[in-house]
């Protein structure tokens, strides 16, 4: 590598490209194959979030950051939702919280098994990703049951969520859970431990902890580095001081601490604790209560200004909001997990090859609706 | 009628916070039971604040840090008072959940958060560009520290009509994308900043979107705006 | 069915034409036609199987016939059918920027690789286009032919991730046709012809008899043989050339159409030459593996097909199960592991038919 300099070549990946995950492009130097630096281009997905939400209504927002991190939209209605209650000082019904709960990791494991099974496309394994696809229309399916749509819920409301769990929801999802904790051995069998998946993955892209934290990546990527840092268990919000579960961090176990094969570990122990707070939180789950007791009438946080982090699974998705006592945010930012993760693309990747790039890229797990908001 | 209506409160409050919830979900009045709920809230929260407090004052800086913001900042505070004086501005109001810092001292406050040992901020959480009218900007940056688990707010403010703020892209890299974010919305242009072009927006937008006198343009690039809302809406 | 046999056969049945070079145009024609069509067919079987076999590998169905108007007949069967009239049907695109000549010529350059391949391959004992005295070193001479069109895909593209597959591919292929080369030396070494015919003549009296099972290192070199045949193929977990994740569709990106399809035709012809060339050499080619039973011409070519069959199904497998290597990795294998195998392997089979032989 490197011994024979040839000119340097500029190569576009994006804005359209199969494993891009949305629409970005790289500017990208490679001398061959090996690439020397990579110049991320965003903001083709940018629809002025921000400058929306000056606009609306605080509950009209709700919609919007369904369609920021639009694969784990219960994670970004939650906290939202925790920002602004917090901010106007409500108090929820625990129903309400569990709920909350209960949905929220659910997507989160459909996020995670989202993730994993395009990596698993980046790296060239095509099955698993199918495999994996087929259990996140499980979950899919059950929150079309919650809520009536797949993707996008707007469920989790300002002091509430839209509807109560239907009949039938508690049963469905102890099913799901007793066929999908076998699941996750199988995931284990077809890609985690095969051979030529670890070779690509294990040591390639290593990020190290300090790094990371200069980088402001946080979330599983950060956790993969080594840094026990999860805001469910250091910063507590909504109920997740309740349940016991474990927060999983890179053990460098087939290669260093903070390469590609630990994101991806970390991602697929996340599953397996996000089972175990599921199997709690559906344990819990008090049978009566309103869940809309506790929505007000009208939105009108005080005056003032609040920074709240809650973990999606991307990691800390913080939202920033000013409010001067009116119905409509003054201002709101959202600061997205992806956003940070990306930024760090070019430090790890430079000297690796240009199938490396793909990899790293795959392992941040990045959603570009998030990043250009 | 006020005092009768805050009587009323007080009592539900006091019933609520021995577990009978019903004593506030009974009141009639909406206006009553929503003020009823807040200071119920307001209540467990001085209560657990106090129990904490109380509990273990010999516990770690940490939890403590945690659940008394308000101690950390005005320690904080002080601490950059001290080394670098008249740095930090006095505000009314809001000052205790953030600290405002005079921009020209900026640039040295901002390596000494990184690398004083008892402050320690190695993680930029979040970099927010505001306006807040009467031609004035905001940069607000919330710091975390990922060894001593606290966190800050710093607010710097800079006159509209020529924004600048020192850059702190090379102390905390993500700083990088952050202040392009902001320049991007808000024109601030940050001093030292080695690649500040627009990060989100095209390379030929017009105008900065975020700041409140920001103006539609009719056009871009021959495609036009529509002006009635019902055709996008 | 050799052009030679052909020719004398219908000098006899033509009596008035005979002598007639335009008999031997003829006895050229014919056999080109059919193995067009077996060729043709080979695609289309192949694509369906595929599907097929992903889908089941993948927890689908796969194409299915069912809907409302047209669909592909039952469980999809003429889904390739349809998709080869779609590509027939669909607009030619040439890239303005593209090197026109090389463009159109590339598709061709490599169908013809593989086309000519295919004469050599022995369907049946009497079943050959051409039954060579050096029929297997004029295979793989051959199938190494389709690089060029490869490269010239590539290069008149005019595009990077083209240019990038090409290299690629011609860096994949040269390599893996050492240690393939190799393996097939040691079945050399073992029946002492080049004959396609002549070497599945060694291997008559049954499955113990096939090369593949007759001493260990001949087993070695089958194994060794058949990863370095799904590398020249070009398949997962060696597909790097086309890696769809990382180079969008490699030296065929900017292809469309029809002649997008003749890549996909070559292919799986490529496949079909590549795994007769296995069976022949290691797995008795057209002989039943019961000695005396079933072993009639007719049979001949059903042991012959299916034998590939199931190497293909194998190929399959591989391919829906793991992921891609890297550019370095696939080279490492080859150069590090499997060429020193190989070498190896040549000594320890002259040893063997020193001792046993």
């Amino acid at each position: 590598m490197g011994i024979i300099h040839g000119e340097e070549m500029v190569l576009n990946i994006g804005p359209q490209h199969p494993s891009t995950h949305g629409v970005l492009r790289l500017k990208v130097r490679t001398d061959g194959e090996v690439v020397s630096d990579i110049y991320p281009v965003i903001g083709y997905l940018h629809r002025s979030f921000e400058k929306h939400c000056e606009n609306v209504t605080y509950e009209q927002v709700i919609p919007y950051t369904d369609r920021c991190d639009y694969i784990a939209s219960m994670n970004n209605n939650l906290g939202y939702a925790v920002t602004v209650e917090e901010l106007m000082g409500i108090e929820v019904p625990e129903k309400v919280e569990y709920i909350r709960v209960i949905v929220s990791e659910f997507n989160r494991i459909a996020s995670h098994l989202l993730a994993l099974g395009t990596y698993g496309l980046d790296v060239g394994a095509f099955t698993p990703f199918l495999y994996m696809f087929r259990d996140r229309e499980r979950i899919l399916d059950m929150f079309e049951m919650v809520c009536g749509a797949r993707l996008l819920y707007n469920y989790i409301w300002v002091g509430g969520v839209s509807h109560d769990l239907p009949k039938g929801f508690v049963e469905t999802a102890y099913q799901f859970l007793d066929y999908f904790e076998p699941q996750v051995k199988e995931y284990n069998n077809l890609l985690t431990y095969n051979k030529i998946f670890v070779e690509r993955t294990a040591d390639v892209g290593v990020l190290p902890p300090d790094v990371a934290i200069n980088y402001g990546v946080t979330g599983p990527n950060l956790r993969a580095s080594g840094v026990k840092w999860d805001i469910r268990k250091d910063e507590p919000y909504s109920i997740y001081d309740k349940f016991d579960f474990d927060i999983p961090v890179g053990r460098g176990e087939l290669g260093t601490i903070g390469d590609c094969w630990d994101r991806y570990w970390v991602r697929m122990r996340e599953i397996e604790e996000s089972v175990k707070i599921l199997r709690q939180a559906l344990k819990g789950l008090p049978k009566e209560g309103d869940v809309h007791q506790a929505i007000p009438k009208k939105i009108r946080p005080p005056k003032g200004s609040i920074y709240k982090r809650t973990e999606s699974p991307r990691g800390d998705l913080a939202f920033y909001i000013t409010s001067d006592g009116k119905p409509k945010p003054y201002r709101l930012k959202m600061r997205s997990p992806a956003f940070t993760s990306l930024s760090v693309l070019n430090k790890i990747s430079r000297g690796w090859m240009l199938s490396d790039v793909i990899a790293i890229l795959g392992s941040l797990d990045i959603v570009l609706g998030e990043i250009d908001r | 009628m006020t005092d009768d209506r805050d009587k009323l409160i007080a009592e539900a409050v006091e019933k609520a916070l021995k577990g009978d919830m019903d004593a506030i979900n009974g009141i009639e009045d909406r206006v009553t039971r929503s003020k009823a709920k807040a200071a119920l809230h307001k209540a467990k929260k001085a209560a657990k604040a106090a129990e904490l407090t109380s509990a273990d004052a010999s516990e770690s800086d940490a939890v403590e840090n945690q659940t008394e913001t308000i101690s950390t900042n005005q320690k904080i505070a002080s601490i950059i008072d001290g080394e670098f004086p008249g740095s930090v501005v006095a505000q009314e109001g809001e000052s205790e959940e953030c600290i405002y810092i005079q921009s020209k001292f900026w640039e040295k406050v901002a390596s000494f958060l990184r690398n004083n040992a008892v402050l320690d901020f190695d993680s930029l959480q979040c970099v927010t560009g505001m306006d807040m009218g009467e031609g004035i900007l905001e940069v607000r940056y919330n710091f975390h520290s990922m060894k001593l688990r606290h966190s800050i707010e710093i607010r710097i403010s800079t006159p509209i009509e020529n924004p600048h703020i020192y850059s702190i892209e090379q102390i905390w890299r993500i700083g990088d994308w952050f202040e392009r974010e902001v320049y991007d919305m808000f024109g601030i242009l940050f001093t030292g900043h080695r690649n500040l072009k627009r990060m989100l927006l095209p390379d030929d937008w017009e105008g900065f979107p975020l700041r409140k006198d920001y103006e539609t343009p009719q056009s871009y690039h021959g495609i036009a705006v529509p002006k009635v809302k019902e055709e996008w809406e | 069915m050799s052009v030679d046999l052909l020719y004398d056969w219908l000098n006899e049945s033509i009596p008035f034409l005979s002598g007639n070079s335009l008999l031997l145009l003829l006895a050229i024609v014919i056999p080109a036609i059919l193995l067009f069509l077996v060729i043709a067919v080979n695609a289309i079987v192949l694509v369906y199987a595929e599907r097929k076999v992903s889908a089941f590998m993948q927890d689908r169905v796969g194409p299915m016939g069912q809907g409302v108007g047209l669909h592909a007949g039952k469980w999809g069967m003429l889904q390739t059918v349809a998709d080869a009239l779609k590509l027939i049907s669909k607009e030619d695109i040439i890239p303005r920027l593209a090197d026109r000549k090389l463009f159109i010529m590339a598709p061709f350059v490599i169908f013809v690789g593989a086309f000519i391949a295919v004469i050599a391959l022995p369907f049946g004992e009497t079943l050959i286009v051409a039954d060579m005295n050096i029929g297997i070193f004029y295979i793989l001479a051959v199938s190494s032919f389709g690089v060029i069109g490869l490269i010239l895909a590539g290069w008149s593209s005019n595009n990077k991730w083209s240019l990038y597959g090409g290299m690629r591919s011609a860096a994949q292929i040269i390599s893996y046709e050492i240690p393939a080369g190799l393996s097939l030396v040691t079945v050399i070494m073992l029946t002492g012809t080049l004959s396609m015919q002549g070497i599945i003549q060694y291997q008559s009296g049954g499955l113990f008899d096939w090369i593949v099972f007759s001493s260990p290192f001949s087993f070695i070199a089958f194994i060794i043989y058949f990863i370095a045949a799904i590398a020249e193929t070009n398949r997962t977990p060696f597909d790097i050339p086309e890696a769809e994740s990382e180079l969008v569709g490699g030296f065929h990106t900017e292809y469309s159409g029809m002649r997008w399809s003749f890549f996909f035709l070559s292919e799986y012809a490529n496949m079909l030459v590549v795994n007769g060339v296995a069976v022949a050499a290691f797995l008795g080619g057209w002989q039943s593996p019961i000695p005396g039973y079933l072993n009639s011409p007719g049979w001949g070519v059903f042991w012959f097909i299916s034998k590939i069959l199931v190497l293909v199904f194998v190929m399959m497998w591989v391919r829906w199960t793991f992921p891609r290597l890297r550019v370095d990795q696939l080279m490492d294998i080859c150069w590090k592991y499997l060429l020193p195998i190989a070498l190896f392997n040549i000594f320890g089979v002259g040893i063997w038919t020193l001792i046993f032989g």
